[in-house]
């Protein structure tokens, strides 16, 4: 790709744009000061604060970051671009978390990424034009047993098949979580054969270990 | 001192230097891309990985640790012993080949860095001739990061030399890490691009054709060039720099390791500074005026022509109405050999230094270090030898006057006859210093550009610039540094030492080294020169 050059001498921000950090946002960064050595240790919670505050960091607001704790612009888009916890740009009211490890890719994951790369019409760690989903991807969802997984928000789905895709995206509960029990912890003594606290029947092999003693 | 154990042979390195460093001292080509002498060490591209003996943990019994070990993060110790000939290092070695170039494109054929490049000797000597890869490669496209670097992203196999050196080195910080795992770039932060006085290092220590400089890109392959060592007359640091050249033309600078005056760095200033041996404005053969008629002669008679004039004007007017002005951009030889031939001539004439430019301050690095933490310096003397030339007057000693007080005289027509040498590469004649001139009947003016003096000027010889000639400049610091020509004067023109060389008496091929003896027996002062180490063939 090297035909192509991506020119990084034009500015990512406006230099006369007001700060869009609030003066007590800066001033919380500043209080922390005195817990560290230095003023660079304070970029990591300096960034949370941010991000918690704006919903992502913008460039702008990294500029502003690293003037308060004096040192380059470039070193905080180095600390932000390692975690894919931080948003360099607005995230979606439901992200999309899609498992990139190998149980899920081996079945049939990728099909799947595809899918809704194609649907939602974004790529990795985008959001759609509306605001209503973003998309990453991780490593491993704790969920091999039922791959290929994916994550709304904070729920699982599992074994995830290309023409579920639609559907998902279409649910307007598709990021509702009805917790399961634990078999082990919860389970009301006497009743081996234990449903979980939304009345649906529990998938767990522990219960069907159970079940079968 | 200590001694350690390589591949059953014993050793003797400093104490406390990585063993890296003890064994590419000691001839062994040790791969190594994250490693710089000058930087930090990061033992991020496991490329050096050795067997180390090592005290057991529990039994503190000595034996080979089961596990490899980076000899650029281990100090060597006395007694040391460890193992790079081994399979096991080996097999290390091609797996780290294979991982550098899973998604390196095959780009040799148009990359700038072929043919001194780390990645392609290191696949050839290490590495596997086949790639298991069937995957498709990641691509990303290369990046303009600043002024005068490119950033070709998918070449680099994420060394972070140049994201140390502008931590440590320029202390400017503008490149960074971005992304993580596979998908880990060098970048800047977008509209702060890599611009510094010292960025043009980063290219020389990447080792790989990931940064190039846009002024060499595409210009010439490296192997069609050929190298002169020199010294860089950007300022009186004197940098020890190597010209590298092809067909006459001088196609980069790069600096030479030279331990205590500019380590493994130059300057951009120095670096691109090189353009005016180009320059449309050259004189390139003498001229030699009698009234109105100007011709010119061939080389082989002026050294006649000019013993003869000044020896007949002397007759005439007497030798106190005879000064030499002497340039800072002279070297200690030539400006040796114009002082003998004045003084030869003439032993009253007057000797005078000539202007020594000054530019601002000077710069220290990394940006804001002081005392000991300062690792370079670029002057704001943007000359290389002043020294050179004063310490050449202090041993010619008689009648000398400052340049102020030469075009006051010379205004006042105490001077009939004087020799004028520039090689400034700005324009540096000053509107008093023409009007004095003009009470001088014979004058010579030896110099690089053309200048006002010249349409007057008895004799005019084209001066070289310092790439075509030899010698050796005096730095800041006081040492004699000798530097060779890299390329020959432009067509018509001489080297400055031998037409110097010839008018001074002297006759065949004018040779620094020569010279710089006659200088020496003269003058003891120039008997101790300073050359840089030559560092280890297998060193980068
Ligand atoms: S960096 Fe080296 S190996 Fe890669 S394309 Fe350039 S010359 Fe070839
Ligand atoms: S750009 Fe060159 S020096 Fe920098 S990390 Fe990549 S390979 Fe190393
Ligand atoms: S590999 Fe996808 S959840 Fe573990
Ligand atoms: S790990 Fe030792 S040179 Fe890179």
């Amino acid at each position: 790709m090297s035909w192509i050059t991506v020119n990084r001498n034009e500015p990512a921000i406006d230099p006369n744009a007001p700060p869009i950090l609030s003066a007590a946002l800066c001033e919380k960064i500043r209080s922390l000061f005195p817990r560290y050595d230095t003023k660079r240790a304070v970029l990591l919670p300096a960034l949370h604060m941010v991000q918690d505050g704006l919903g992502h960091i913008p460039w702008q607001a990294m500029k502003e970051i690293a003037d308060i704790l004096e040192i380059h612009p470039s070193d905080v888009i180095d600390t932000i671009s390692f975690y894919t916890h931080f948003w360099t740009h607005p995230k979606g009211m439901k992200v999309i978390t899609a498992c990139r490890s190998v149980s899920c890719e081996t079945m049939g994951g990728v099909a799947v990424l595809l899918e809704l790369k194609k649907q939602l019409g974004i790529g990795e760690h985008e959001t759609t034009p509306d605001g209503r989903f973003s998309l990453v991807t991780e490593e491993c969802l704790a969920g091999c047993d039922h791959a290929p997984c994916l994550l709304i928000n904070e729920k699982l789905h599992r074994c995830v098949k290309v023409e579920d895709v639609g559907r998902i995206l279409a649910d307007d509960n598709n990021d509702r979580i009805s917790q399961k029990r634990s078999d082990l912890f919860d389970a009301p003594a006497g009743d081996s054969k234990s449903k979980d606290v939304s009345g649906l029947e529990s998938t767990s092999d522990v219960a069907e270990m159970k079940a079968s003693e | 001192m200590a001694k350690i154990i390589i591949d059953g042979q014993e050793v003797e390195c400093r104490d406390n230097i990585p063993v890296l460093q003890a064994a590419v001292d000691a001839g062994w080509d040790v791969p190594h891309y994250c490693y710089h002498p000058g930087l930090s060490i990061a033992a991020s591209c496991r490329l050096c990985l050795m067997e180390m003996k090592m005290p057991h943990p529990q039994t503190k019994e000595m034996g080979w640790a089961p596990k490899l070990m980076p000899s650029c993060q281990t100090p060597a110790r006395e007694g040391m012993e460890v193992r790079f000939a081994t399979e096991k290092v080996q097999q290390n070695q091609k797996n780290c080949m294979e991982f550098f170039l899973l998604n390196h494109p095959l780009d040799c054929p148009v990359c700038d860095q072929a043919g001194e490049c780390h990645l392609q000797d290191y696949s050839y000597k290490f590495g596997d001739p086949e790639s298991r890869m069937v995957d498709q490669k990641l691509k990303n496209p290369k990046k303009d990061i600043g002024p005068n670097t490119l950033l070709y992203s998918d070449r680099c196999v994420m060394c972070t030399r140049c994201v140390r050196f502008t931590d440590e080195v320029s202390g400017t910080h503008e490149l960074g890490l971005v992304n993580r795992g596979s998908r880990l770039e060098i970048d800047v932060f977008p509209g702060l691009p890599l611009d510094n006085p010292m960025q043009g290092n980063v290219v020389d220590i990447c080792p790989v054709g990931c940064l190039l400089d846009k002024d060499f890109l595409f210009q010439r392959r490296v192997w069609e060039l050929s190298t002169a060592s020199s010294i860089c007359p950007g300022c009186a640091t004197g940098c020890a720099i190597r010209v590298d050249h092809a067909d006459d033309k001088v196609y980069r600078l790069k600096p030479r390791y030279n331990p205590g005056i500019n380590d493994w760095w130059m300057c951009d200033e120095g670096r691109y500074g090189f353009k005016y041996i180009e320059d449309s404005k050259r004189v390139t053969s003498p001229i030699v005026r009698r009234g109105l008629d100007a011709t010119s002669p061939e080389w082989a008679d002026i050294p006649e022509i000019v013993q003869f004039r000044f020896e007949q004007h002397v007759r005439e007017n007497g030798g106190e109405k005879l000064a030499a002005v002497l340039s800072p951009f002279m070297s200690c030889e030539e400006g040796w050999l114009l002082i003998e031939f004045m003084r030869e001539t003439a032993p009253e004439c007057t000797l005078v230094m000539g202007p020594v430019p000054m530019e601002g301050d000077d710069q220290s690095f990394p940006v804001g270090a002081t005392g000991d933490k300062v690792k370079f310096t670029i002057l704001n003397e943007k000359c290389p030898n002043r020294r050179g030339v004063e310490m050449l007057l202090e041993a010619a000693g008689g009648n000398q006057c400052s340049f102020d007080e030469f075009v006051e005289k010379a205004g006042g027509g105490s001077f009939t006859a004087a020799w004028i040498v520039g090689g400034y590469p700005k324009e540096w004649v000053s509107k008093e210093l023409n009007k004095a001139t003009g009470k001088i009947d014979l004058l010579v003016v030896q110099d690089l550009l053309q200048n006002s003096l010249m349409t007057s000027a008895a004799f005019v010889f084209p001066a070289c610039s310092w790439a075509e000639r030899e010698g050796s400049f005096v730095n800041a610091g006081g040492q004699i540094q000798p530097f060779d020509w890299a390329t020959n004067p432009p067509e018509g023109g001489r080297r400055d030492g031998q037409y110097l060389y010839e008018i001074a008496g002297y006759a065949g091929l004018y040779n620094g080294e020569r010279v710089r003896k006659l200088m020496a027996a003269k003058i003891p002062a120039f008997k101790e020169i300073h050359e840089p180490p030559v560092r280890p063939v297998h060193a980068h």
